[in-house]
């Protein structure tokens, strides 16, 4: 079995979800604040996602070990979800539960759909299969530099993200789709942050309470921040010009 | 009081098992849930029918034996009571109350609503020891004990082996359990020496017995009679992972 004999033991298993989802969601912040830089203007989100791809190996470094995360998130969840399943066999007629919420017995159904949202919201906007028309390559011209000839303005050229996000924002089934998934995103990471402290053993009286309520304030921020940039675009807010 | 009951019958554990209704008017508010079960075993004697099959012993709440998941949780509705010491006041005139046995793979139905528990007792015959040489006991005072590692181990040791913890789950995690166990005996000094082989014992026991994983829902402290914490499988959870990093063989 090698490496994956930690499937073997419930412990190092939920111990695997807890440090891929925390890479996880070190990814969700960082792409949340990212994507705020819209409200900074055409240049600043474009800007980013420049230095983003200038850093050519790192930026590859990162997908792979956030895909090998992802796939060892899911993998894990539905192995531990099939043991799950087989150690109650029987369900109860009644069900009362004091302390389960809708969010944590959720978990595998969120998963699911944030899963199926991440693999559109790459092919959109990373592989650029869906809509297609979005992308478009913005000129730019550094400080202090004049453009002089059509060769040169090539290689001042760069995804204009800006457009790709505002023109696939005003498609209202796309901001519906979007305002939808991230809520859910919301919803997972409700239970999400504060079951991995548990999981890695930092659970103590002290500080406990204040991750539980951070983790549900996270997944409020992470909701509001996201949900308001298409809301911004179909009022107009933002990107009225195009 | 008069009440519904729907009572889980099986004849045998793999036999299949189903609800039977029985309505009754006889129920006081000073009884307890198993007297309410007495008394209805009684009339079914009476007339020449088989009595309804339920595990009860000590009926002071400390012996662990009593179990029973009624209206869909372990122990009832009430907060950190066992079986035995839950009143009848606590439900309405006229309820319905659903009797289930405690559902789980590792805890098979023996008959209506007895399941056997036995892979708790695996779990604990794994690891839930100390060696200690027999000779002159040591003076007492010689090991000394901090007051609050001390209270925290009583806490956990509180555990009475019910198995609620593991019914309630949905599951069928036996991490509050076990968590107990391997804490009351990591906390204290006299446990120290094997600390490390008895998580890691125990924790594969209860994987190998069929019991699922935990999922953090929480479920387990609110059925819990004694009310144990779920901060025991945190700490199991940090042991368990330095013991894994660090074991000598």
């Amino acid at each position: 079995m090698g490496i994956l004999s930690y499937l073997q033991s419930s412990i190092l298993s939920k111990i695997v979800m807890a440090v891929t989802g925390a890479m996880l969601v070190g990814y969700i912040v960082i792409h949340t604040a990212g994507n705020l830089l819209i409200y900074s203007g055409q240049d600043a989100i474009n800007s980013y996602s420049q230095f983003l791809h200038s850093l050519g190996p790192v930026l590859w470094i990162a997908r792979i070990v956030l895909l090998l995360a992802l796939i060892l998130h899911i993998w894990t969840s539905i192995v531990l979800k099939v043991s799950s399943n087989e150690a109650k066999p029987e369900k109860y007629a009644v069900k009362n539960y004091f302390k389960a919420k809708l969010t944590s017995r959720t978990m595998l159904w969120t998963g699911v759909a944030v899963f199926l949202f991440v693999v559109y919201h790459v092919s959109h906007l990373t592989l650029h299969i869906t809509n297609p028309e979005h992308v478009v390559n913005q000129m730019y011209l550094p400080h202090g530099l004049h453009l002089s000839s059509a060769a040169s303005a090539l290689s001042y050229e760069r995804t204009d993200v800006y457009r790709m996000v505002i023109l696939g924002f005003q498609n209202p089934l796309i901001s519906l789709v979007y305002m939808i998934a991230v809520t859910i995103v919301g919803f997972h990471l409700n239970h999400a942050v504060q079951s991995m402290f548990q999981t890695l053993g930092l659970n103590h009286p002290k500080y406990f309470p204040t991750i539980q309520k951070s983790s549900v304030a996270l997944s409020f921020i992470i909701i509001f921040c996201l949900i308001s940039i298409p809301i911004s675009v179909l009022l107009k807010l933002i990107g009225g010009n195009l | 009081m008069k009440l519904k009951l729907h009572v889980w019958r099986q004849k045998y554990g793999k036999s299949k098992g189903y609800f039977e209704q029985h309505d009754v008017d006889y129920v006081s508010e000073d009884m307890s849930f198993l007297e309410m079960l007495d008394v209805l075993n009684e009339k079914l004697l009476k007339s020449a029918k088989e009595p309804i099959a339920f595990d009860h012993d000590c009926r002071e709440g400390i012996c662990g034996c009593c179990s029973l998941t009624i209206n869909g949780n372990p122990h009832g509705p009430e907060k950190a009571t066992t079986t035995c010491q839950l009143h009848m006041r606590k439900f309405k005139d006229g309820e319905t109350v659903y009797i289930e046995p405690f559902r789980a793979k590792a805890f098979p139905v023996i008959k209506d609503l007895v399941v056997d528990r036995t892979s708790l007792d695996t779990i604990i015959q794994s690891g839930g020891f100390i060696s200690v040489n027999t000779n002159q006991p040591q003076d007492a005072n010689a090991l000394p004990v901090d007051k609050k590692q001390a209270d925290l181990a009583m806490d956990a040791a509180s555990c009475i082996g019910c198995g609620a913890c593991v019914a309630s789950c949905p599951n069928s995690a036996a991490m509050l359990f076990v968590s107990a166990k391997v804490s009351h005996m990591g906390l204290l000094p006299q446990g120290q020496p094997e600390r490390k082989k008895r998580v890691l014992a125990m924790v594969n026991t209860m994987d190998a017995e069929g019991f699922g994983t935990c999922r953090n829902f929480y479920e387990c402290e609110a059925a819990c009679p004694k009310e144990i914490s779920v901060r025991f499988i945190a700490r199991m959870n940090r042991d368990f992972l330095k013991a894994s990093l660090s074991k000598e063989d």
